[in-house]
C-alpha cells in the first residue's frame, strides 16, 4: 500500500509540476511564483519537512487558496503525517469542493489508512475525472474488499496499465474475473501478473489453476513447466500439475506427479483423494483402494479417506467393505453427513431402495436441514415410483424444495425437483429448475433433456431446436471424454500404479 | 487457489448417487452398450387377484422340435452371434389358421445340419408340419427380422427377411410356395449390410405397401476387435464380444413401392438418410399422432431411438428426443431392442413399450394422442424388474379382462459370463406384467403357468391365436434350442373379440388400419402392424379382451381414410371386415351373430 500511495503522490507531484492543477483553483488572489516554487522544489527534492514548513507559512498568508492547502497536504502526507495531510486536503475541499488535486490526495490517504471516506471521495473524483486510472484502481480494490466483484471488475478494466505495477490490485482483478466466471479474461490478467513476476511460484500456481478452470490444461502444464522441470517442485505444485496432466490426457504424467507429491507430503489428505479420483475415472478401483489405504495408515482419523475408499469399494460391488468404511467415517467424524449419504447410496446401488430410504431418513431425523440428505430422500422416493398425489410424492416434493432452499447451488436437487414438478404438471416450476440446474452445470444433460420435454409439453417450442443441438453436442462431448478416459487403466506393478493402456 | 477436496468426495458420491438413482453413466458398466443403468424400484405387495391365463409350452408336442441355430451356444466372439432373430404368426395359405415362421442364424465356423429358416403349417389340431422345403423358404444365413405384408395386393401375405448380408423378399405365390423376388423387386443391395428390423408401411397412402428397413451396424469380422481388446469389448471387467459401441453405425432405408412389383430406394428423398446413423433394431409403423398418416418408430441400441413423423408429402422429420421416446427419462441413451405396441391405459391412444439391457428398466411410454410421450415406467410399476436383457415384447391382453398386459422375453448376450458371474445367467425366465386396471402393473411369475418361469435365451416373440380358441398364445425364439409355443388356456368367463381386416382401396393386408373399440365404459385402440416385438410379426387379427362385456362398438379407420362403424358386435367371435363392404364370412372361427354397421 505504501508503494501504491507513493505512486499516487508521485502522480500528484507531476500534476503539481504542471500548471493544470494550479489553474483549476480559483484563488481569491494570485499567489506569487516566488512563494510557490520553493515549496514545489522542496517536494521535488523530497525535502518534505522543508516543504511542510514553507507550505504552512504560505497558507497563513493565503488561507483561501486551495492549491496551497493541497500542497501542504502533499507535503504532510509525504512526511508521514497522514492525519494532518488529510486535514489539509479536506480544507482545500471546503474552499473548492471539486478540487481534483485535493480529492485525489484525500482519497489516497483515506485509502491508505482504510478510512471510511475513501469510497465517496473516489466517487466524486471519478465523476469529475471519469478516466482517472489511479482512482479506478483504488475504487476497484475497495469494491473487491467489499465483495462486489462486478463493481470492482468495472473499475479495474478502466485502470489500464497502472495495474501492472500493482500486483495486489491485479490479483484482486483476476480473482474477481474468476468469481464472475470470466475465466478467459482472468487467465489474461493472471498472465500479466506472472509476466511481471515470473519467479513468483504462487502466482504461477494461481494462473495454472485458472487455466484449468478455463479448461486449458495444456496451457496449465506449460505454466507449471518451469517449476517442475528445472526446480524442486513442492507437493502443491505437483498436485496441480497432476490435475493439468490428467485433463490434458496425459494420465501417466498425472499419476507420476501425484505419486511424487504423496512422497513429498505423505500426510496430505487431498493428495490421496486426488489419487482416488483418478483411479475412479480410469476404472482402476483396486489401485485407488490400495493407495487410499496407504493414506489411511498415515491419517487414521481422516473421515474423507474412509469415505473415498468406501466409494471405491462400491464400484467393485464390495458392499460390506464399503459399509465398514462408511461406518468408520461416521465414527471418526459424526458431524458430517456424507457417510450416511454414502451408506444410503450404496444401498441404492445394491438395489435396496427401502434400506436406502431408511438410512437417509434416520439421519434426517437428527439433521433435518442437511440439503444433500434431503435431496437424496427426494430422489429415492422418486425412484421408488411415487406417483403424483400420493403422500410419498408430496414428501419427495417437499424434500427437494427444502434442499434447494437450503443449498440453491445443489444442481442434483434442482434436477429432482424439476422431474417431480414435471410429473405433477407444474410445468413452470419444472422449467425454472431445469434452467437453474443448467446455470449450475451447463453440461447437465438430464436438465437439458427435461427442459426440452417440458417446453414441448407447454407448447413453447421456439427454443427447442437450439436445445436439441446443444443436447446432441453434449452427448458427443461426453462420449469423447469417456473414450479419452478409457485410454488408460492404472495397474500395480514394479512401477507402482503406473497407468497402462487397456 | 486450492480446489476443495470435498469436491471429489461429493463428486464421487454424486456419481455414485447419480448412478445409484438412475442417471448419468456408471463406470461399473464399461461395456459396449449404453452405460445407462438404474435400480429396480421395490415391488408392491401382490394384489392377490387371480390371473386367468395359463401358459404351457407345447412346442415339442406341436412338432416344433428343430433348434434355432444362432452362434456359439456357450461363448460368443462376435456380436453377430448374439443378437438373434424373430418369428412370425401369419396365415400363409389363407385357411384362417395361423402358421408359424421362425428365422434362424448360423455359426461362424459354418452352418450345422438343420440350420435354416422354417415355415410350419398349422395342422389345425394343435400340431404343425414343417413345410420349409416345399414352400421354397429354406435358407441359411444370419437372418434377423421378418415382416409380413401383401406388397403386391394379390391377397397372399408375402415375407421380407432381413439378414446380415442380403435381405430377401419372398413373394407368396398363393399355392403354398414362395419365390425369392429380391432382385426383380429392386431390393438387392450392392454391399453387405446388417439388416435388422423392418416394416411394410404405406407411408404415402397410395394403397401399396412400402418398406422401411433399419440397419444395425457395419460389421466385418476381419476388422472387428476381439473380446477384451478395448473398453467396448469388456463387461464388468470381463472380455466379451465387442459392440455395438465402437463399431460404425447403421443407416436406415425406405423403399417406395412402385405398384408394379418393384421398389425404389427413397431413403434420401424421404429424409431418412439425412439423420446420422444409429444402431437400429425393431421397427414399428403406426399413426402415433393420429393425423391419419403412419409414422415410423425404430428402437435403437445404445443410441437415441428414432421417431420419424410423417410429413404427408413423402418425407419424414425425426423427433424422437423432443417427443420423449428416444432416451431414458433422464436423457440417457439406452439399449433399445424390442417394441410392444398397445393401449395399456385404455384412453384410445397407442402407447409404446421398449425393451432394454440388464440393470436398466424397460420403458413404458404413454401417448397423449399427439405423439408426445411420457415415460411412465416407474409410475406404472414396471421398474421393479431390471435383471435381464430383454428382447421381444407385447402390450397384449393375455387374460381377456379388457386391460392389455405386458409380456416380454429375455436372454443374455454373453453366454459365457455365467461361469464367472453366476448372477448373470445365460437363460432367463419370461416376464409377465398383468395390468391392474389402474395404470399400474404387477409382475407374475408362477401365477400364469409353468411356461413363464422356464428359462431360455430368447429373442423374438410373436403373439397370436394359433388354436383359434379366442385367446392369445405366444411363440418364442430360443437361441440354439427349439422355439417355445406357449399355449394359453384361459379360465373364467371373460369375453373377447377378434378383428380381421382386409383392405381394398387400402393395402390388402390392411397394415395401418386402426380399430377403436368401445366395450362397456372402456375404449381401446389397436392398429394392424407389420412388425413389432423383437424383429417379429404378430397374428394380424386384432385381438381384444372385453372382460365382462358381451358386445362392443367398433370404429375402423382404413389407411385410405375411409371410416366404418360397427355397432353392438357380439363378443367371442372373429369378424372379418372388408374395406367398404362391412363384415364378410370368416374362416376358422364360428360365424358371429347379427351386428349392425354403418359406413361413413
Amino acid at each position: 500500500m505504501t508503494q501504491r500511495l507513493n505512486l499516487a503522490l508521485a502522480l500528484v507531484l507531476m500534476v503539481l509540476l504542471c500548471s493544470a492543477a494550479r489553474s483549476q483553483a480559483p484563488p481569491d488572489a494570485p499567489i506569487p511564483s516566488a512563494r510557490l516554487e520553493p515549496i514545489t522544489s522542496a517536494l521535488h527534492a523530497q525535502r518534505f519537512d522543508q516543504a511542510v514548513q514553507l507550505a504552512a507559512e504560505a497558507v497563513k498568508d493565503f488561507p483561501r487558496d486551495p492549491y496551497l492547502w493541497a500542497l501542504r497536504g502533499v507535503a504532510l502526507a509525504s512526511a508521514g503525517n497522514f492525519k494532518d495531510g488529510l486535514s489539509s486536503f479536506q480544507q482545500a475541499l471546503k474552499i473548492s469542493p471539486n478540487y481534483i488535486m485535493a480529492l485525489r490526495g484525500a482519497a489516497e490517504i483515506e485509502f491508505q489508512v482504510g478510512g471510511s471516506g475513501a469510497a465517496s471521495l473516489l466517487d466524486r473524483l471519478l465523476r469529475l475525472r471519469p478516466d482517472d486510472t489511479v482512482a479506478h484502481a483504488m475504487a476497484g480494490v475497495l469494491r473487491y474488499r467489499q465483495g462486489d466483484c462486478r463493481g470492482a471488475a468495472r473499475h479495474f478494466e478502466k485502470s489500464g496499465a497502472i495495474l501492472d505495477s500493482q500486483p495486489a490490485a491485479l490479483h484482486a482483478f483476476a480473482i474477481c474475473l474468476t468469481r464472475l466466471k470470466q475465466v478467459d479474461r482472468a487467465v489474461e490478467v493472471f498472465h500479466r501478473i506472472v509476466s511481471a513476476n515470473p519467479e513468483n511460484q504462487q502466482e504461477r500456481r494461481l494462473l495454472a489453476a485458472i487455466q484449468l478452470i478455463a479448461h486449458k490444461p495444456k496451457e496449465a502444464v506449460a505454466t507449471l513447466g518451469p517449476m517442475i522441470g528445472d526446480g524442486v517442485p513442492n507437493a502443491e505444485t505437483l498436485e496441480l500439475a497432476s490435475s493439468a496432466f490428467e485433463e490434458s490426457g496425459d494420465t501417466p504424467s498425472a499419476v507420476s506427479s501425484l505419486r511424487k507429491a504423496i512422497l513429498l507430503d505423505p500426510t496430505n489428505v487431498n493428495l490421496y483423494l486426488d489419487f482416488a479420483h483418478i483411479s475412479y475415472l480410469h476404472q482402476s478401483h483396486q489401485v485407488g483402494i490400495d493407495v487410499v489405504s496407504e493414506g489411511i495408515a498415515q491419517l487414521p482419523s481422516s473421515a474423507s479417506l474412509y469415505l473415498a475408499r468406501g466409494v471405491l469399494h462400491v464400484q467393485l460391488a464390495d458392499y460390506e467393505k464399503a459399509e465398514a468404511d462408511f461406518e468408520k467415517a461416521h465414527e471418526v467424524d459424526p458431524n458430517q453427513s456424507l457417510s450416511v449419504a454414502a451408506q444410503g447410496m450404496a444401498a441404492v446401488q445394491a438395489n435396496d431402495l427401502d434400506r436406502a430410504l431408511e438410512t437417509i431418513q434416520a439421519k434426517l431425523a437428527s439433521k433435518p436441514n442437511d440439503a444433500y440428505l434431503l435431496y437424496l430422500q427426494a430422489d429415492i422416493l422418486s425412484q421408488r415410483g411415487a406417483a403424483p398425489g400420493t403422500p410419498e410424492f408430496q414428501t419427495a416434493m417437499r424434500s427437494a424444495r427444502r434442499a434447494v432452499a437450503l443449498q440453491p447451488t445443489l444442481g442434483e436437487a434442482r434436477g429432482v425437483l424439476a422431474k417431480l414438478a414435471l410429473l405433477s404438471g407444474q410445468n413452470q416450476e419444472a422449467i425454472e429448475h431445469c434452467r437453474k440446474a443448467l446455470e449450475i452445470n451447463p453440461k447437465d444433460q438430464t436438465a437439458l433433456y427435461r427442459l426440452i420435454q417440458v417446453l414441448q409439453k407447454t407448447g413453447s417450442k421456439r427454443e427447442i431446436p437450439n436445445l436439441l443441438k446443444r443436447l446432441a453436442s453434449l452427448r458427443e462431448q461426453a462420449a469423447t471424454e469417456e473414450r479419452d478416459r478409457s485410454r488408460y487403466k492404472l495397474i500395480e506393478g514394479d512401477d507402482s500404479s503406473a497407468p497402462a493402456k487397456p | 487457489m486450492r480446489l476443495t477436496r470435498r469436491s471429489f468426495v461429493s463428486l464421487s458420491l454424486g456419481s455414485l448417487g447419480l448412478s445409484a438413482t438412475g442417471r448419468a453413466s456408471r463406470l461399473l458398466l464399461p461395456q459396449g452398450v449404453a452405460t445407462h443403468a438404474v435400480n429396480a424400484q421395490p415391488k408392491s405387495a401382490p394384489s392377490g387377484r387371480p390371473f386367468n391365463a395359463h401358459f404351457t409350452d407345447i412346442a415339442a408336442a406341436a412338432g416344433l422340435t428343430a433348434p434355432i441355430i444362432y452362434g456359439n451356444p456357450t461363448n460368443n466372439d462376435y456380436i453377430i452371434e448374439a443378437t438373434g432373430c424373430g418369428c412370425a404368426f401369419f396365415d400363409y395359405d389363407n385357411d384362417g389358421w395361423m402358421d408359424i415362421f421362425v428365422l434362424s442364424g448360423t455359426r461362424l465356423e459354418g452352418a450345422p445340419e438343420g440350420a435354416t429358416n422354417r415355415l410350419y403349417k398349422n395342422n389345425r389340431d394343435g400340431t404343425f408340419a414343417d413345410v420349409t422345403e416345399k414352400a421354397g423358404l429354406h435358407d441359411v444365413g444370419w437372418a434377423c427380422g421378418v415382416c409380413v405384408g401383401d406388397y403386391n395386393n394379390d391377397g397372399n401375405e408375402d415375407l421380407f427377411i432381413t439378414y446380415y448380408g442380403q435381405n430377401k423378399l419372398y413373394r407368396n405365390n398363393g399355392d403354398g410356395t414362395f419365390t425369392n423376388v429380391t432382385k426383380e423387386a429392386g431390393l438387392l443391395g450392392d454391399t453387405t449390410r446388417w439388416g435388422a428390423g423392418c416394416t411394410f408401411v404405406d407411408y404415402n397412402r397410395d394403397g401399396h405397401l412400402d418398406l422401411f428397413v433399419s440397419n444395425y451396424l457395419q460389421f466385418d469380422v476381419k476388422r472387428v476387435p476381439k473380446p477384451g481388446e478395448n473398453v467396448n469389448c469388456t463387461w464388468k471387467g470381463i472380455p466379451v464380444e465387442c459392440g455395438p459401441r465402437g463399431l460404425p453405425r447403421g443407416v436406415h432405408s425406405l423403399y417406395r413401392n412402385n405398384g408394379n412389383g418393384t421398389f425404389t430406394d427413397v431413403s434420401v428423398a424421404a429424409g431418412i438418410v439425412s439423420h446420422r446413423g444409429s444402431y437400429g433394431m425393431t421397427v414399428v409403423a403406426a399413426d402415433l399422432d393420429e393425423d391419419g398418416w403412419p409414422d415410423i418408430y425404430v428402437a435403437c441400441d445404445s443410441t437415441p431411438s428414432l421417431l420419424f413423423m410423417n410429413n404427408h408429402d413423402g418425407t419424414f422429420r425425426e423427433e424422437g428426443v423432443v417427443r420423449g421416446v428416444a432416451l431414458s427419462e433422464d436423457g440417457q441413451e439406452q439399449a433399445g431392442m424390442g417394441i410392444g405396441v398397445g393401449d395399456y391405459d385404455l384412453d384410445g391412444h397407442i402407447d409404446l413399450f421398449k425393451t432394454h439391457f440388464a440393470e436398466d428398466t424397460n420403458g413404458l411410454y404413454h401417448n397423449d394422442g399427439k405423439a408426445n410421450f411420457e415415460d411412465v415406467t416407474r409410475i406404472a410399476k414396471i421398474g421393479v424388474e431390471t435383471r435381464f436383457i430383454c428382447w421381444g415384447a407385447g402390450i397384449v391382453d393375455l387374460d381377456n379382462d379388457g386391460h392389455p398386459d405386458i409380456f416380454y422375453v429375455s436372454g443374455s448376450v454373453y453366454p459365457s459370463l455365467e461361469k464367472r458371474l453366476p448372477q448373470y445367467p445365460n437363460k432367463n425366465p419370461r416376464t409377465l406384467f398383468r395390468n391392474l386396471g389402474n395404470g399400474t402393473f404387477e409382475e407374475l411369475i408362477t401365477e400364469a403357468g409353468p411356461a413363464i418361469a422356464e428359462t431360455h435365451s430368447s429373442r423374438g416373440c410373436a403373439f397370436g391365436d394359433f388354436d383359434n380358441d379366442g385367446d392369445l398364445d405366444i411363440l418364442i425364439v430360443n437361441l440354439n434350442e427349439p422355439p417355445s409355443l406357449l399355449r394359453n388356456d384361459i379360465k373364467g368367463t371373460h369375453h373377447w373379440l377378434k378383428l380381421k381386416l382386409i383392405g381394398t382401396k387400402s393395402n390388402r393386408s390392411a397394415i395401418g388400419a386402426r380399430a377403436v373399440i368401445h366395450y362397456g365404459k372402456k375404449v381401446q385402440v389397436q392398429e394392424v402392424l407389420s412388425q413389432s416385438s423383437y424383429y417379429s410379426v404378430n397374428d394380424s387379427r386384432l385381438h381384444f379382451g372385453l372382460g365382462p362385456e358381451k358386445t362392443a362398438d367398433i370404429s375402423i379407420r382404413w389407411p385410405s381414410g375411409l371410416k366404418e362403424e360397427l355397432k353392438a358386435v357380439v363378443a367371442d367371435q372373429l369378424i372379418v371386415v372388408k374395406e367398404a363392404s362391412g363384415i364378410i364370412p370368416s374362416q376358422g372361427f364360428v360365424e358371429g351373430v347379427t351386428q349392425k354397421r354403418s359406413i361413413r
